[in-house]
């Protein structure tokens, strides 16, 4: 799975979580451009993407995510490894 | 607190309960307050209002835990079968996942009453401050 596919797993994910299907996150979005995005959904989506790609990230790394592009090569990364 | 650990509380639903929890939220519905509508309705006598369990479950977290440091953040529940006045219900929990990056505790529960019949099962998902 290339990053592109995993944004659009991604994506539903947030659609669900979120509950707002209008939601379309590309590479360089950020929590300021989704209204929704605060900080207990934030937890939510981590713990749904980590479920979902059957992933573990670090608080240190979660921290360290500028955006989503950055979280989907990660998840990359981690996939790739399993 | 780590994935695996097994949590079990006895709760009994006492008149203090039942009485406590009408007077702060004041649903009197029938099924709740008549023992005629309820068994008119097919049920052994009134049917205790299914948020009384989460009464229960929010003192679990907040009171049982080794930790107090802790918040819910999502709570989900299935009422399976009805509890009635001096139900006594054991609550038993697990730890199902546990997620560091986020500081995250997931807890499967269920309650089940003397008949050892599952009244009630669900899934809180804990926050650790």
């Amino acid at each position: 799975m290339n990053t592109e596919d995993i944004i659009k797993e991604v994506n539903s994910i947030f659609i669900d979580v979120l509950d707002n299907d209008g939601i379309i996150v590309q590479y360089n979005t950020t929590s300021d451009d989704i209204e929704e995005w605060d900080s207990l959904n934030h937890i939510q989506l981590v713990v749904a993407i980590e479920k979902y790609f059957k992933i573990r990230f670090t608080a240190a790394e979660i921290v360290n995510f500028n955006n989503v592009g950055e979280m989907c090569e990660a998840i990359k990364v981690k996939t790739l490894a399993q | 607190m780590k994935k695996g650990d097994k949590f079990q509380y006895n709760f009994k639903i006492t008149d203090e309960t039942y009485n406590g929890f009408i007077s702060i939220f004041n649903d009197k519905n029938p099924l709740h307050t008549s023992h005629d509508f309820a068994t008119e309705k097919g049920f052994e006598s009134k049917v205790m209002h299914g948020n009384i369990l989460n009464g229960f479950v929010s003192y679990f977290i907040g009171e049982c835990l080794p930790i107090k440091n802790v918040v819910i953040q999502t709570q989900e529940i299935k009422y399976i079968k009805p509890t009635y006045l001096n139900d006594e219900l054991l609550f038993s929990a697990e730890i199902i996942d546990v997620f560091e990056s986020v500081k995250m505790v997931e807890i499967k529960f269920v309650f089940k009453n003397k008949k050892e019949a599952k009244v009630a099962t669900g899934k809180i998902n804990i926050g650790i401050l």
